[in-house]
Parts: C-alpha cells; sequence; structure tokens
C-alpha cells in the first residue's frame, strides 16, 4: 500500500499506456458486437497480425540501430499506415471468410462463434507456420528474413529510447507514453465523431440499433458489417503500432492474451459502448498496475477478472453498458 | 524374462543377417536387413515451438551430434533414430506427448524433458513405465527428491546454480542490494528462491510475474526502480528475460542485470536490444568446443538444430543412452541399468549418477556476459 | 397506371405457407388497403413487398420491373418505402437523425429538393420539427408513428407502404393520422396501407383486399367493401 502511494504517478500513467491499447483493441471487440450481436474472437488476430506489418515494414525499410522517438517519426508513420493496413484487411478478410455467408444465413450464433474461433486459431498459426507456407509457395528464399524462426519473438529492427519529458508528480513521463495515451484519446475521439455525425456512422448506428428497419431505410447491412469490421481493424492496426513502440516484440501468439484483455475491457466498459471501451480499457490498465503494485504481479490477471465480475454483478451491462446506437451524449 | 532372451537372439540373428546381407550387396549394408526389427529410437522431449522454442533448436544439434557418432562407433549396432516430441515446454502439453512415446515400443530412452515444469508433470508416468529420461537442461532441486527411478541429469541443479549466481552478484558484479524477480514457473520460483536464500538480507524486494501473460512489466520495473536495488536477477525464460530489461532500461534502470540458464539464448539478446549490454547470465553449462561445433557443421542431416547452451549436455545425455544400445541393451529395462551404471568421461564432465539420478561431482557453474550483441565465452564461478 | 404488381404470390415460413398465391396491384395516386384478422399475411405481405422476406414462388414487380428477387436498398432507391409495424423508430437516434435515416439514399441532401421535403414532413406532422433534437426512444407511441410515416417519406417514394399505422393509438390521434395519410396521397405519393383499423381505412381506400389465412378473398373499391354485409360482420365490429 504505502508502495502504491509512494508511485501513484509512474503506476498511473504506465497503466494508462497499457490500457490506451486495450482501449484501442475493444473497440474492434465492441463495434462488431454492437452491429451483430457477436464476439469477433479474431479481433485479437487482427491485432497480431499489425505488429507484423510494424516489424515487415521497418525490416523493409533497412531500420536499425536506436532512435529517439523523434528520430523514428517518420518510420514509425509508414509503420503505422503498413499496421493500419494490414489489420484491416485481415479483419476484412475475417468478415468475408469466417462471416459473411454464415450471418446472411441467419446462423445460430454459436456456429457464428465457433467459425471466429476457428478464424483465430488459422490466423495465428498462418503467422507461426510462414515459413513452411512460404516453403511450399516456393518463395521462402525471397522472403527469408521476414518468415524464418516463425515461431520466435520478431523484435522491432530499430529501437526506439524513450526520453523523459514531462513530470507528474514524483514520475518523469517519457515521450513514447504521452505518445501512446495521446494516440489512443485521438483515435477515441476521432471515431466517436465518425459514428455520431456521418452518414455512414448514422448506418452503422441504425443497423446497431434495428437491422430490419435500416434495411428498409435502405442500408446495405453486408457493407455496414464490413465497414464495421474494417474499422475495428483499423484502430487495432494503430493499437498495434502504438504497442510495438512501447514493447517492441511481438510473436505470432501475442495476440491471445492482450485479445482477453481487451475483451474484459470490452465488457467492463458496457459491450456495444465505444465509450465504455475507453474507459473499460483505461480502467483495467490502472487497475492490472495497481494491483501488481500491492499484491505481487503474479495477481495481475487475477485482479483483472475479478474486478470485471464485480462490475458485472453490481451493473451487468457494464459500467456505461448501452448498446452502440444508444451511446451518443 | 523369456522375452529379453528371445530379443537377445534376434539381435544376433539380425546381426549376422546384417553381416551376410553385407557380403552379398555392399551397397545395402546402411539400410540394414530388411524386415529387420533392428531399429530403435531414442526421444527428446522439450520445445520445439513456441517462446522458448531455441531450446529446443539447441538439444537437436547435440542429438544429432550423438547419434552421428553412434552410427560411426557402432556400425553393427542397431539403427537409431530420434523421435522429436514437442511440448513446448509446456506441462499441461507435456502429459498426453509421454504417453505416446511410452505406448511407443521402439522408444528405449528419452533426452529430457527439457524443463522443470514438464519434468514435473511427465517423470511419474515415465517412472511407471520405466522409459530412462535423462534430462539436459531440467534443474529444479526438488526434481531429484521426488523417488522417480528413471530421472536422470547431466546438469547441475540450481541448487549449485543459486549459491554461484549469488556469488556472482556479490563478488563479481559488487552488488550490496538485489532485486529477484520469478516467472511463477517451476523452475523460477526454484532458482529465485534459491537466490534469495544464498543472498540473504542484500535482497531488498522481490516480484513475481505470470511466464507469458503479459508483455507489460511496468508495475514490476516500478517495483525496482523505487527499490533502489543495485542489481535484479530475473529467474525465468529468454522472451520476459528480454523485455523486462528493455523496459527496465526505458524506465532510467541503470544497475546490473542478471538472469539465468533460462534466458541464455538469442531470443533475450534480440529482445532487449541495446539494453542487453553487460548483462550477465549464469548457467551449469559451459561452452561447446571446436571439435563439437566441427562435428556440427559435418552434419548433413538437413534439420540439425543449432548449437547454443546445452547443447552439449543434449549430447551427453543422448551419448549415454545411445551407448548403451551400441553396447547390445535393447530393452527399457536393460537401457535404464545401463543408465544408472553409467561411468565414463562426458563432453561436458565426469558422467557418473548418484541414486538420485543427480549428477555425482556437480559441475561447474559459469556466467556468460552480454557485449557487442552476444554472449562473450563462459567463465567459470568459483 | 399499375406502380406494383403482385402475381401469384407464395411466402413460408419454413413449412408454414404464410401467404398461399396472392395476386393484386396499385394503381399510381391511389390509396390500396388490405385489411385482415392477427396472422392473415398482411404484414407479411409487406415485408416481401420491401424484400425483408424471401419469395417462394411468384413475382412482384414495381413499375414495369421485375423486383421479385431485387435487395431492400435496391427498391428504397426505386421509391419503394415502408413505414413498418411497431413503428421501429431507432431509438437511440434524435428525430432528425431518424429523419436523415429515411433519406439514406438520397445523393441531394444539401439540396433544396432535400429542404422541401424535409418541410413537407414538418407540415404533415408539427410535433417532429419541435422535437428534432429528441431522442426517438424517449416520445409517446403517437409521436414515435409520426416519426416512423415522416421516415418514410423522406426518401420521396412513389410508393409508401404503411403498416398499421393506427396501432395502439388513442381515437384522436387515430383520426389525425389517417387524415395525414389522406393528405400524402394528395401530395402525389401512392399509399399501400395495411389496416386491423378496417373502417377508417375502407373509408379512403381506391381499392381494398380482405386478406385471410394467406389468400386474399375479397376485393373492391373501399366504400364497397365497407358496406358488405360480410365484411362488416367480420372487420368493421369495433367502430371508432
Amino acid at each position: 500500500m504505502e508502495f502504491l502511494i509512494g508511485n501513484f504517478a509512474e503506476l498511473t500513467i504506465t497503466g494508462l499506456v497499457l490500457g490506451s491499447v486495450y482501449a484501442l483493441v475493444a473497440l474492434g471487440y465492441t463495434l462488431v458486437y454492437g452491429v451483430l450481436q457477436l464476439i469477433n474472437f479474431a479481433h485479437s488476430e487482427v491485432f497480431m497480425w499489425g505488429t507484423y506489418a510494424v516489424v515487415w515494414v521497418l525490416t523493409l525499410l533497412g531500420a536499425s540501430g536506436t532512435s529517439s522517438l523523434a528520430g523514428a517519426a517518420g518510420y514509425l508513420a509508414i509503420a503505422l499506415v503498413a499496421a493500419v493496413l494490414m489489420s484491416g484487411g485481415v479483419a476484412l478478410i475475417v468478415e468475408r471468410f469466417a462471416y459473411r455467408r454464415l450471418v446472411r444465413q441467419n446462423a445460430p450464433k454459436y456456429i457464428i462463434l465457433i467459425s471466429a474461433i476457428g478464424a483465430s486459431f488459422v490466423l495465428s498459426e498462418i503467422m507461426g507456420l510462414r515459413d513452411k507456407i512460404a516453403g511450399f509457395l516456393g518463395l521462402q528464399g525471397v522472403l527469408g528474413d521476414y518468415v524464418n524462426n516463425p515461431r520466435n519473438t520478431s523484435t522491432l529492427p530499430v529501437e526506439i529510447k524513450p526520453e523523459p519529458v514531462l513530470q507528474i508528480g514524483n514520475y518523469m513521463v517519457r515521450d513514447t507514453e504521452l505518445l501512446i495515451i495521446i494516440s489512443a484519446l485521438i483515435m477515441m475521439f476521432v471515431l466517436d465523431q465518425f459514428i455520431r455525425r456521418t452518414s455512414f456512422g448514422r448506418q452503422i448506428r441504425a443497423v446497431a440499433q434495428d437491422p430490419e428497419a435500416a434495411s428498409l431505410m435502405g442500408a446495405n447491412s453486408t457493407n455496414v458489417v464490413r465497414l464495421t469490421f474494417l474499422i475495428g481493424g483499423v484502430m487495432a492496426g494503430v493499437a498495434a503500432t502504438l504497442y510495438m513502440i512501447k514493447v517492441g516484440a511481438t510473436g505470432f501468439n501475442v495476440g491471445f492474451v492482450l485479445g482477453v484483455k481487451a475483451f474484459t475491457a470490452a465488457v467492463l466498459g458496457g459491450i456495444g459502448n465505444l465509450r465504455g471501451a475507453l474507459l473499460g480499457g483505461l480502467i483495467l490498465g490502472i487497475a492490472e498496475n495497481y494491483a501488481s503494485g500491492i499484491l505481487g504481479s503474479e495477481w495481475r490477471d487475477v485482479t483483472a477478472f475479478v474486478l470485471l465480475v464485480l462490475v458485472l454483478l453490481v451493473r451487468p451491462s457494464g459500467l456505461l453498458g448501452e448498446s452502440l446506437g444508444r451511446a451518443r451524449a | 524374462m523369456r522375452a529379453i532372451k528371445a530379443s537377445q537372439l534376434l539381435v544376433v540373428g539380425v546381426a549376422s543377417a546384417l553381416v551376410l546381407s553385407a557380403c552379398a550387396a555392399p551397397a545395402d549394408t546402411t539400410e540394414g536387413g530388411s524386415g529387420s526389427t533392428e531399429s530403435f529410437s531414442i526421444a527428446y522431449q522439450g520445445p520445439l515451438t513456441g517462446a522458448d522454442a531455441k531450446y529446443g533448436e539447441y538439444a537437436k544439434a547435440g542429438i544429432e551430434i550423438a547419434l552421428a557418432d553412434y552410427a560411426a562407433a557402432y556400425p553393427d549396432g542397431p539403427t537409431v533414430t530420434a523421435i522429436y516430441s514437442d511440448s513446448q515446454g509446456d506441462p499441461a502439453q507435456a502429459p498426453a506427448l509421454a504417453a505416446d512415446l511410452i505406448n511407443n515400443a521402439d522408444v528405449l530412452g528419452v533426452v529430457g524433458p527439457a524443463f522443470s515444469g514438464e519434468t514435473e508433470a511427465t517423470e511419474p508416468a515415465y517412472s511407471e513405465a520405466g522409459l530412462v529420461t535423462v534430462s539436459p537442461s531440467a534443474t529444479r532441486v526438488s526434481l531429484s527428491e521426488q523417488g522417480w527411478s528413471t530421472f536422470f541429469r547431466v546438469v547441475a541443479n540450481d541448487g549449485a546454480q543459486a549459491p554461484a549466481a549469488a556469488k556472482l552478484l556479490t563478488d563479481v558484479v559488487g552488488a550490496k542490494t538485489v532485486f529477484v524477480i520469478d516467472d511463477a514457473s517451476a523452475y523460477g520460483v526454484g532458482l529465485g528462491d534459491g537466490i534469495k536464500d544464498a543472498l540473504g538480507d542484500k535482497v531488498i524486494g522481490s516480484d513475481s510475474v505470470e511466464k507469458g501473460s503479459t508483455t507489460d512489466f511496468s508495475a514490476t520495473v516500478t517495483k525496482v526502480t523505487a527499490s533502489g536495488a543495485e542489481a535484479v536477477y530475473y529467474a525465468g525464460y529468454a522472451t520476459d528475460a528480454g523485455l523486462i530489461q528493455k523496459q527496465l532500461t526505458a524506465a532510467g534502470f541503470e544497475g546490473t542485470y542478471a538472469s539465468g540458464d533460462g534466458s541464455l539464448e538469442s531470443t533475450f539478446i534480440e529482445t532487449a536490444g541495446e539494453a542487453s549490454e553487460g548483462a550477465y547470465l549464469t548457467a551449469a553449462a559451459g561452452a561447446a568446443g571446436d571439435d563439437f561445433v566441427a562435428k556440427w557443421d559435418a552434419l548433413t542431416v538437413s534439420d540439425k538444430g543449432s548449437i547454443g547452451v546445452y547443447s552439449t549436455e543434449a549430447y551427453d545425455a543422448a551419448w549415454v543412452i545411445l551407448s548403451g544400445i551400441g553396447e547390445g541393451n535393447t530393452t527399457r529395462e536393460d537401457v535404464l541399468a545401463w543408465v544408472a551404471g553409467y561411468d565414463a568421461e562426458g563432453i561436458t564432465k565426469h558422467i557418473k549418477f548418484a541414486d538420485n539420478g543427480e549428477i555425482d561431482g556437480a559441475g561447474g557453474v559459469y556466467y556468460y556476459l552480454v557485449k557487442d550483441g552476444d554472449f562473450e565465452a563462459p567463465v567459470a564461478i568459483d | 397506371m399499375t406502380l406494383l404488381e403482385i402475381r401469384d404470390l407464395n411466402v413460408n415460413y419454413g413449412h408454414i405457407e404464410a401467404i398461399r398465391g396472392i395476386s393484386f396491384s396499385v394503381e399510381e395516386g391511389t390509396i390500396t388497403t388490405l385489411i385482415g384478422a392477427n396472422g392473415a399475411g398482411k404484414t407479411t405481405t409487406l415485408k416481401t413487398i420491401s424484400g425483408l422476406r424471401k419469395v417462394h414462388s411468384g413475382s412482384v414487380f414495381f413499375d414495369g420491373k421485375d423486383i421479385t428477387n431485387a435487395k431492400p436498398y435496391e427498391r428504397v432507391k426505386m421509391g419503394l418505402t415502408q413505414s413498418p409495424e411497431g413503428r421501429r423508430c431507432f431509438p437511440g437516434m434524435t428525430v432528425m437523425e431518424n429523419l436523415e435515416m429515411g433519406a439514406l439514399l438520397r445523393k441531394d441532401r444539401r439540396s433544396a429538393a432535400y429542404r422541401e421535403d424535409l418541410e413537407r414532413v414538418f407540415g404533415l406532422f408539427p410535433r417532429l420539427q419541435e422535437r428534432v433534437k429528441q431522442a426517438a426512444g424517449t416520445m409517446s407511441g403517437g409521436e414515435q408513428q409520426m416519426l416512423a410515416m415522416g421516415r418514410a417519406l423522406m426518401a420521396r417514394p412513389r410508393l409508401v407502404l404503411l403498416d398499421e399505422p393506427s396501432m395502439g393509438l388513442a381515437p384522436k390521434l387515430i383520426r389525425q393520422i389517417f387524415s395525414i395519410v389522406d393528405e400524402i396521397k394528395a401530395q402525389g405519393t401512392t399509399v399501400l396501407l395495411v389496416e386491423q383499423n378496417a373502417n377508417q381505412a375502407l373509408k379512403r381506400s381506391d381499392v381494398a383486399h380482405v386478406l385471410e389465412t394467406g389468400k386474399i378473398v375479397r376485393s373492391g373499391p373501399g366504400e364497397k367493401l365497407a358496406a358488405d354485409p360480410a365484411v362488416k360482420a367480420a372487420y368493421l365490429g369495433g367502430d371508432v
């Protein structure tokens, strides 16, 4: 407890950093749930593929050595574009192959759920077996650096050195931490405005609230669902870039734990609710840090889920718990 | 007993068949007589995929060299092949794989299990089946205290590593205060606790992180920096060890970072990046000699792994079993007896086992310093 | 001119035959009404016309084109909209957002024509103008009914399907809603009306059809059917 008070600022800031990543990934779960009332279990892998896009594009560009955050800004901007394209693309693939036919045929939810879980394994293992896949295609020689040792950790070729920039309490906040928190908040704001103010956003909300009435208005639900997956993928791509700035390493299996946490964050905030995803993510990140501080780091997962259960006991629909469409100010 | 005699007869029979066929058709000698049952397997149980896959790769190098040496030393012996069983080092996955090996009558001995956790999960079954296991790398102290008749290891346990690591931190590094982190695995807790015991009140803080459950260690990092410790010892595996060191350095930690044999592989350096410069890694394993490297270079098999920590121990473990088979022990019972009675020079140390399966007369513990992005040659801690 | 034509339509729900071979047409500029008891197939007919239900056999023509297999949004684009049973306003959206949803497929949302249509809807339903910023879910049933009809008109349709617009409303409101239906017709939009409130509906219908268990059992001008003793006995019991 004394430790928590003495290091409150640091634990809070670093918790917010991780929470920001949770929140951005949680958006993908919450958007798809809002529109289809289905949990997209493959979303964790959409994020994972984004982290690899960051590694690959920087390898391709020949980035190396160490750099300050500002010095790597050009690389990171390109990496962001690559990650967004990759995650967005993978999300569309998931929608196309794991969802569309089943949704159109009104398949029972559990069947679609299984299909999504299957897609998640496939995506993860494609990454984990990419050397063999490249081999089948006869591309192993060409792709060498990108596909070798697929089950080992892949690290960012350029190492980003965080610099202290801002004193909060007794903690010097690093530039990378500031960047991550601010970027996540900006993305949340942009998305919120997009959903509330644009015609596309209105269509997403309409389909979320009443798909049949929406199609009577001329909404093309296939397009709306596709757009929803795409937005979730884009957010996961941003999250993947921020994650790589912070952690700097990824693996074919990093999606699972992060996905479970992000999903928890979405449920905590109220699944289907965009602002709930943000709130849930940030609270989860901070709570994990506080609990690790007080009880020991081996308690962080326990804490996360105890917190979830407690919140759901009091508020079964989550902290802000309303559906996507109702989630307007 | 009758079965054994029958198989021994068979050995003689097939051996003569081999000789005959060798005379008749020299080109066929390497294949042995067709229809021969004189072909056995040794198995490896450890991680070939997953975060710790490097250990499997390193062990594979040792086993493949041992197989080549076996073929050269016992040209008339039974054909022996290796089965690589990928447990991912996971105690939850290992039992089913062990059961497969036990049910495979061709398997006469196991090199492994690689990790302490999977050893705890599978050794009771091996022991019951009488299938001998010789681990190159499972170092948790308590493993030899369970009364498993089939458990052997060619490596010193953490009981030797922990005091040596403590000595490294105090004498070589010169740290007055140490923060100890373990990864809540069977191996990490054992090693971490051993170091805490050896360091006594020099330990000013400790934390336990869940292996594989996160890549963000900010709370742990805060604890370390808040404690003001001069050195950190992480008892766990390479990926997490690298991430923790990187995040410590990013948070301004300037003390010495050390970890154990679990982190002694290139993934650690790749993950930590520049932060890994000056890190110490301890292991009850020395370097591979030039001979060993030359033999590895000469291997012609397509997948021969790579040389790293515990490659030489894997060689010794494999050789203990293979030489037994070469000397005519072709039942599990005989191989087990052979291993228990083994007394010969290995490439890492003299190999002779105590009754509990520990190597008699512990081998040395070494430290490896990270410099210029690579591990320097090991230095003995004494 | 015939705007909508239904030919020998059959629609099934699983193994249940909901619509069994009905045919009728809607002339441009008229009000056509389907009456019938609960479960007679009125709502299913409208849903099929809007493309929400798959046709088992038979066909649907709109403005001379076969739209039997057209997607719902393609039908909206052609000028066929619906105010569904139970209003189905988007509860989390404001009145204005609901109306904008109605105009989803229009590309002229900045034009004078669009403003004109909005004014027209506000002219028909002054209450909506007062409440443009209110969330639809917080409005009364009558207001939501107005919104649902206004929303359907925002697409500037040639044919609007109104499914039970008077359901659950107070008598005074019901009269108001029906007079608005007259006005919609007067402004040139063709109406296909489904009603349980048969008396009010028949009075203003150019043509009406009586549905019983998925079949049309009687057809004729509204006034004439209203006078038919059998229809009177079956559907006009509770007059308002």
